[in-house]
This record gives structure tokens, C-alpha cells and sequence, in this order.
């Protein structure tokens, strides 16, 4: 089939829009200087070498691994006992969980600094804690979405069934049947929730500040110190959510492969 | 005088033929049937009448007209799709209507016309309803209606009852012929269920591969099987090798074609003048509503035979029975 | 009848996650509805907060300022998606994919790396800022990365890769066969998409519409990483009341963080009611 020409346009349009600021960073990092020219002067990987020699940088990144991991590994945790049992045993209870997704989905991470700094900021409790507890809360969304995806995908309700009438006790039929079919869905949504909160600003930077600095925040600080090195972070930010979509789409395709 | 004419049509889809030169000529009022397995070809056929699809080869008549260059939307051919294909944003009535509307009639043709039709496929009342709050069969009776109301010079359906149960299909069905009569629309139905073909066309084709396996009326088909294709495909044919039919009707040897095909309904146990003579033995049988199915053996080779229903049956297994059969239903294939 | 089922196990696996929902999530909102009910420094039940902000037309001018770019980039965003969305699903299905995964990485590039690589292009001496300088035409005297043009731009790249995501499964909930039968029956493909497939996709348009704005509304990293606490957005001064050291003000952050969240339950019921008038079959 033939496609018109403006077809071509209107993908070009948005495909270049979406890649010239990357392409800009990314020349940008590995230049030696570019202030006056049009093109780099020349190419190094200096900037590179500087970044990864920074023990503040590595700091960060160590914080923002933890912060991220812990939050998603807390989540994972939590959630998927409870929206197993909800979406099992307590179908009524659904409906509601449903509108508390969409209202987190919608609520800006603003408001919810706001109110966390109005109500734990004078309690005494680490407000990092607090930060983690707040992103529990921002990657509700993906997380269900992934769970009750999964949950419905292996038809959990007949599984369980089977596995009771066969003996086995509703925990162990949970640990043994149910986990290990949904495990790799659940993966995919842990690793964009990683990658969201790796990415993020608003609740660090409200609710902890300068003082715990993490990639995104140290990212910042760089902003008006040297461009080049805050152009290698950017890629390097870049890299490491490729990475991870790459993953999570081989995961994805693995699963849906014919058995 | 045919009324639609397809010449040699071929069409191939990523270096597969799909339609090797085919020809198919119809006379104008008469309901003709695609039949065939899926991935026959007979929907690729039906969506190119349409102009849905551009053949790679041949040409199609319409009324004496030559439409292969025309463009679907001027060719005057009206088509009911399996998934009925409504428009889910409009009323029953503004679905029916669209077609006129298109052709830019005045309002109030439109509204008799949309008014007759509704009437004639049975929907007064539900004109205000939409889609999704019809039953599947109604949802086919609009789809019908929206493809008559603009009195196209063909109606192609493609598989329109497949989605229904049993019993609506066929009422359908009976519903879906008396007014393609009462309209004298030419009609082409593709399926592949050979009673619903059967019970509703003046001819059928039979499609196999991209090729007509055979055409005839439906009692032509039925009775006749030319190829054993055709005898799989049509009913509970007995297909069997020439060995296998000189074996069963012992020492019989002037047997030529290669395979051979008989209905299971042909035996019988009355003796037939002239007829051939079996002793078979009863290896099960089964029920079959007003029939009765037996699986047969004789000397060695395995075969079906069926006989109505009787009240009191006393067949047992491992019995021997005797049956006849006429010499001309011996059917050879090519 | 809930009850009935509940047992131990039920109860251990539901309670912590309803905990943490109940301190990080109502708690928090909670204390925010509170403390915009209080004067400054905590004290009393008044409505002092609410009244400033009415009164001031700072504040009006960071909720017009808020509104306009979200729904600019909103509006440029879904035109362009709509569009480009359906050239893409004329392509096979690898093309499409890829162009997905490629819009799923670039949604998730947003806050201050995204700010940062506008500054690196069109900042004070970005690449296609030298660049058009080169060519003679100072851009810097028609566009400024640092003002409401440049927030829109970069506003529209998060929100450009979330829109094709949102619209690409609308089309797909167009038949082929809705089309095949408005040919049949006369009608071209312009009068197929103004009467079949524009009213069949608008709902979710217009619902696609209404989760960019809100999502616009609520950008702060990007805006905060370009301008710092200069551009008069409601996210900045929220964020400026809230934590700045010399002029905190957190119960009138808390009011204006209230006055956000209804703006966006408001968008969010207008989309639904517009919904509902559009397409008269859904109800």
C-alpha cells in the first residue's frame, strides 16, 4: 500500500522534535569547548572521565539506587498481597482501590509534598523515610496496572480454585502457584517504577533538599557549574532508562511468545 | 444474460496466489453462494467484487458496466460483514439512513425509504436504539437493512449469521431469502457452512485453494461430488480408494477412477434390483437425532451408513447386517 | 459479605499496604486542607489564605500563566499526536512498534534533564541559538528558552510522547470494516472521519486532552530547573511558599496546592461531562 507523502511529515515532525534535544546533549558532552562555533571544536571524553572520578557523583548515585530500589522493592512488597487478596476475595473492594489509583495518577507530586512537609516535617521522622513512603504512593498506578494485568492474564481465580481443591493452603497456593506465573509482569512494572523514580525531582528536592543529594539533585546543582558534565549525566540518565525499557520490552515479548 | 461477470481474476498477497484466474457468472435476482474452508479464497473474492481489494488480474461486469477501475464507493454494491460493521455513534435509524444521505437525497425519500425497510426487516420500534443495545440477530437485521436501503445493484454478504446461535441463524436465514426474493436481489453469501448453503442459494460454488472446486445447484452438489475435495467437504461423504471399493463390493473389478464416494443415507436395507449386496459388521452406533449412524465394517474395510430413526432399534454391535446399494451411487471422482 | 471471606491471611496481606496509603497519601492531604484553613504560623480557623490569593494578582497571574501553557502545549500536543498517530498506524507493525518504544523512553525523559537539553539547543548559546546567529538571524529577539515560548516547547516534549502513546490504542478501536462499509455506502474518507471515525475517537481525545493538562498543571522540575523560582508558574510559588527559607509561607502554599488540586478535579469532570454530551450512545 502506498501512504501519502504528509504521512512521512507528520511522523518526521514529531520523531525530530523528540531527538534533536537529545542529539544536542549528547554532542554536547563529548565536546571539548563550543561556545562561539557552530559545530564542537573537538571531541573528548573527558567530561566523562571527570564525572566518574567525582565521589559525589558516585555518591548520589549510590543514594538514588537505594532510594529507588527500596521504594520499589517496599512497594512490591506490600502491594502485591494486598491487591491479590482484593482483587480475589474482596471483588467489592475493587472499585474503590480503582478511584485511589486514578486520583494518585492525577495528583501532581506537588501536593502531595505540600501536605507531607504540613504533616511530618516537624515530627521528628527522617523526612528521607518519608520521601520513600511518598514515592510507595506515586508508583501505586504502574504497579497495579501491572499486578491486576498479570492476575487477569493467568485467570489467578481458577489457578487458586485448582490449587486449594488439590490440597494446598491458600498462602502456599499463593507462594507456590500464583507468584512464579506473575512474577515476570510484576518485573516489567517494578523496572518502569525504578525508572520513573529514578528520574525524580519534585519530592526529593521539596521534602529532603540539597543535603541529600541524589543523581537528579546532583544533576541540578551541575546545571549552571559546567554544562558539559551536566550534558554527560543527562546522557548517561538517558542510557540507563534505554536499558531499562530494553529489558522490560524483551520481558514483555518473552511472555507473550507462544508456549 | 449474466448480470455480474468476473474474467479471470488473480490475486496474490506477499508472493501467495490467493485467486487463480477465476470466473464466476450470475444472472440478476439470483442468490449465489461462496462455500469453502477458511483460507479458500472466498472472502478475497467477495471483498474484490466489492473493490475493497484491487485484483492484480481479470475484470468484473456489473449490469453490462465494466467497474474494474471503479472506485467501492461508486459501484453500487451493498455488503453485510461478519462483525455487521455499525456505526456505533449512530441510532439504528441514522445507520440506515447514512447510505441515502450519502447520495444526497431529499429528506423525505430518505425517511420512506429508511421507513420501508425497517418494516420489511422486521425493526419498527428499535429505530431510536443503538447498537450496543440490540440482540446479535437484530445487529444483523440493521446491517442487512443498511446495505438494501440504498437498492444496490449486488449484495455481498460476507459470513453475516456465523457469529449467531443455532437457532437464530436459521430463522434468519429462511428471513434473509424470502426477502432477497421479494426484492429480486442478486446476492452473493459466502460461508463455510454447506446447510446454510444448501438452504438458501440457487447455486453454489465450492471453493478450494483459490480455485472452483465445483459449481451446480445445490442439488447437483450435493448428490454429485465431482472430486474428492468436494465429497470431504459436503456431508458425510464415504470417500474411498478404488481398492478400498472393490474390496467392499467383492470381486467387482471394472472400478477405473482413483477414489470413490457414497452416501451414507444411499445404503439400504431393502434389496435392490440390479444393486450391489454388502454384509457389513456393526462396529458402533451412534444417534444422530432423527437418524441412526452405523459404523460398519466389511471385509476389512470401514465405512458409515445411516437410516431414520427407528422406535424400536434392535441393532447390536458385532451384528451382521445386510445392506444394498443402487450402482449409480457409486460416485467416481476425479 | 466481604466479611464472610476475610480471614487472617486476608487481613495481613491488605492492612500495611492501607496503612501506608492512609500516612503518605490522605495524611498528608489532610493536613494540607488543614493548614490552608490557618493564618500565617499556624494559628486559628480562617480564611485569610484564600482571600490573598484572590486578592492578589500575583497569584491570578501565576494561575493564568499556569493555564495557558498547560493548555497550549496541551493543545499543540494532542493536534500534532492526533495526526501523527494515525500516519503511524499506517505502517507495519514493526515500524509501529518501534516508534512506540521510542515515545514510551522519551515520556520518561522529563524534568531537569529534559530542561537541561533545552538549555544545551536553545539556551543563551545553544547549538541552533549559534547557529541561526550564523546564518544571520539573532534568535534570541523573537524567542527566549527562559519565558512562557520556551516552557511551552519544552512542556510539549513530555507531553508530545504521552499523547501518541494515550490516542495510539483509540485508533486501533477503529474498525477496518467501519470504514470498508461508509465506502460501500458512498461516503469518502473525509465524510467517513467527520461523521463516523471524528465523533467514534473524540471522547478519548478530549479524555487524552484533559490527563495532558492536568499532567501540565503540575510540571514544576522543568519549569523550576530553567527559571529557578522567577517564573510566575502556580507549581513554582507553591513550591517557593512552601520551602522557601526567608519568605515561607506554607498555610498559603497549602491553600494555593488546594485551590490546584480543584482545578484539576474540575478539568477532569468538565472532560467527563463534555463526554457524555458528544457521544448521546455511551450513556
Amino acid at each position: 500500500m502506498k501512504k501519502p507523502f504528509y504521512h512521512y511529515i507528520t511522523i518526521g515532525i514529531v520523531l525530530l522534535y523528540l531527538l534533536i534535544p537529545l542529539l544536542g546533549t549528547f554532542q554536547y558532552s563529548f565536546a571539548t569547548s563550543w561556545h562561539k562555533t557552530i559545530l564542537p571544536e573537538g571531541f573528548t571524553i573527558k567530561w566523562y572521565v571527570e564525572l566518574f572520578g567525582d565521589l559525589r557523583f558516585l555518591k548520589s548515585l549510590g543514594r538514588s539506587l537505594v532510594m529507588s530500589l527500596g521504594a520499589t522493592i517496599l512497594t512490591l512488597v506490600i502491594m502485591v498481597p494486598a491487591i491479590f487478596s482484593i482483587v480475589l476475595y474482596a471483588p467489592k473492594l475493587e472499585k474503590m482501590i480503582q478511584s485511589l489509583i486514578v486520583m494518585t495518577y492525577a495528583m501532581p507530586g506537588i501536593i502531595l509534598a505540600v501536605g507531607l512537609i504540613r504533616a511530618y516535617s516537624t515530627s521528628g521522622i527522617s523526612m528521607v523515610l518519608i520521601t520513600i513512603g511518598a514515592y510507595f504512593v506515586g508508583i501505586l498506578p504502574y504497579m497495579y496496572q501491572g499486578t491486576r494485568n498479570s492476575l487477569r492474564n493467568i485467570n489467578a481465580e481458577s489457578l487458586m480454585e485448582a490449587a486449594e481443591i488439590l490440597g494446598a493452603s491458600r498462602y502456599t497456593a499463593f507462594q507456590k502457584v500464583i507468584v512464579p506465573n506473575i512474577i515476570s509482569g510484576i518485573l516489567v512494572s517494578s523496572l518502569l517504577s525504578f525508572s520513573i523514580l529514578f528520574g525524580e525531582f519534585v519530592l526529593i528536592n521539596l521534602l529532603v533538599g540539597g543535603h541529600f543529594e541524589t543523581v537528579q539533585i546532583y544533576l541540578f546543582q551541575k546545571l549552571s557549574q559546567s554544562g558539559h558534565i551536566a550534558s554527560a549525566i543527562v546522557v548517561c540518565y538517558f542510557l540507563l532508562i534505554s536499558i531499562l525499557s530494553a529489558i522490560m520490552i524483551k520481558m514483555t515479548r518473552k511472555k507473550k511468545e507462544p508456549v | 444474460m449474466s448480470f455480474l461477470t468476473i474474467e479471470n481474476i488473480k490475486k496474490s498477497f506477499d508472493n501467495e496466489t490467493v485467486l487463480h484466474s477465476l470466473n464466476l457468472s450470475i444472472k440478476e435476482g439470483e442468490f449465489i453462494t461462496l462455500l469453502g474452508p477458511s483460507g479458500c479464497g472466498k472472502s478475497t473474492l467477495l471483498r474484490t467484487i466489492a473493490g475493497l481489494i484491487h485484483q492484480d488480474e481479470g475484470k468484473i461486469h456489473i449490469d453490462g458496466k465494466d467497474v474494474t477501475e471503479v472506485k467501492p464507493k461508486d459501484r453500487q454494491v451493498g455488503m453485510v460483514f461478519q462483525s455487521y460493521a455499525l456505526f456505533p455513534n449512530m441510532t439504528v435509524q441514522e445507520n440506515i439512513e447514512f447510505g441515502l444521505k450519502m447520495k444526497k437525497l431529499d429528506k423525505e425519500t430518505v425517511k420512506q425509504n429508511a421507513a420501508k425497510i425497517v418494516e420489511l426487516v422486521e425493526l419498527t420500534g428499535k429505530e431510536k436504539s443503538y447498537p450496543r443495545e440490540l440482540s446479535g440477530g437484530q445487529q444483523q437485521r440493521v446491517a442487512l437493512a443498511r446495505s438494501l436501503v440504498t437498492r444496490p445493484k449486488v449484495l455481498l454478504l460476507d459470513e453475516p449469521l456465523s457469529a449467531l446461535d443455532a437457532q437464530i441463524r436459521k430463522n434468519l436465514q429462511k428471513q434473509l431469502r424470502s426477502i432477497q426474493q421479494e426484492l429480486n436481489m442478486t446476492t452473493i453469501l459466502v460461508t463455510h457452512d454447506q446447510e446454510e448453503a444448501m438452504a438458501v442459494s440457487d447455486y453454489v460454488y465450492i471453493m478450494n485453494k483459490g480455485q472452483i472446486a465445483q459449481s451446480g445447484t445445490p442439488h447437483e452438489i450435493y448428490t454429485r461430488p465431482v472430486n474428492e475435495f468436494v465429497a470431504r467437504f459436503i456431508g458425510n461423504y464415504n470417500v474411498l480408494t478404488r481398492e478400498e471399493v472393490s474390496n467392499l463390493f467383492k470381486g467387482e473389478k471394472n472400478f477405473k477412477n482413483k477414489m470413490y464416494a457414497i452416501r451414507p443415507e444411499a445404503f439400504s436395507e431393502d434389496r435392490i434390483l440390479d444393486g450391489y449386496e454388502i454384509s457389513g459388521k456393526i462396529q458402533k452406533t451412534s444417534m444422530l437425532g432423527n437418524i441412526t449412524r452405523f459404523e460398519l465394517e466389511a471385509n476389512h474395510v470401514s465405512f458409515i451408513a445411516d437410516r431414520l430413526h427407528k422406535i424400536d432399534e434392535d441393532a447390536q454391535k458385532q451384528e451382521t447386517k445386510t445392506l444394498y446399494l443402487n450402482r449409480k451411487d457409486v460416485i467416481p471422482l476425479s | 459479605m466481604i466479611l464472610k471471606r476475610m480471614n487472617g491471611m486476608f487481613l495481613i496481606s491488605i492492612i500495611p499496604f492501607f496503612i501506608l496509603v492512609l500516612l503518605f497519601l490522605f495524611v498528608p492531604l489532610f493536613f494540607m486542607l488543614y493548614s490552608s484553613f490557618q493564618g500565617d504560623g499556624g494559628s486559628g480557623f480562617t480564611f485569610k489564605q484564600y482571600l490573598e490569593i484572590f486578592q492578589n494578582t500575583y497569584y491570578h497571574q501565576a494561575f493564568k500563566n499556569s493555564i495557558i501553557i498547560s493548555f497550549f502545549s496541551s493543545l499543540i500536543a494532542i493536534g500534532l499526536a492526533v495526526f501523527a498517530t494515525y500516519s503511524i498506524t499506517l505502517f507495519s507493525k514493526k515500524i509501529q512498534d518501534r516508534i512506540l518504544v521510542f515515545a514510551n523512553l522519551t515520556a520518561n525523559f522529563a524534568g531537569i534533564p529534559l530542561a537541561f537539553a533545552f538549555i544545551v539547543i536553545l539556551g543563551n548559546s545553544g547549538l541552533f541559538t549559534l547557529l541561526f546567529k550564523h546564518f544571520g538571524w539573532d534568535l534570541l529577539n523573537s524567542f527566549n528558552l527562559y519565558s512562557w515560548s520556551g516552557l511551552v516547547l519544552i512542556y510539549i516534549y513530555f507531553q508530545l510522547p504521552l499523547a501518541v502513546m494515550l490516542i495510539y490504542p483509540v485508533y486501533q478501536g477503529i474498525q477496518a470494516q467501519w470504514k470498508e462499509s461508509a465506502a460501500l455506502l458512498g461516503a469518502s474518507p473525509l465524510q467517513f472521519w467527520l461523521r463516523i471515525g471524528g465523533p467514534i475517537i473524540l471522547p478519548s481525545i478530549a479524555g487524552t486532552f484533559s490527563i495532558l493538562f492536568a499532567n501540565a498543571m503540575g510540571a514544576y522540575a522543568s519549569a523550576f530547573a530553567l527559571t529557578g523560582s522567577t517564573y510566575n508558574l502556580v507549581t513554582i510559588r507553591i513550591g517557593a511558599l512552601t520551602t522557601g527559607d526567608i519568605f515561607a509561607r506554607p498555610e498559603l502554599g497549602s491553600a494555593i496546592a488546594t485551590l490546584l488540586g480543584v482545578t484539576l478535579v474540575v478539568a477532569l469532570l468538565i472532560n467527563e461531562w463534555l463526554t457524555r454530551r458528544i457521544r448521546r450512545d455511551l450513556s
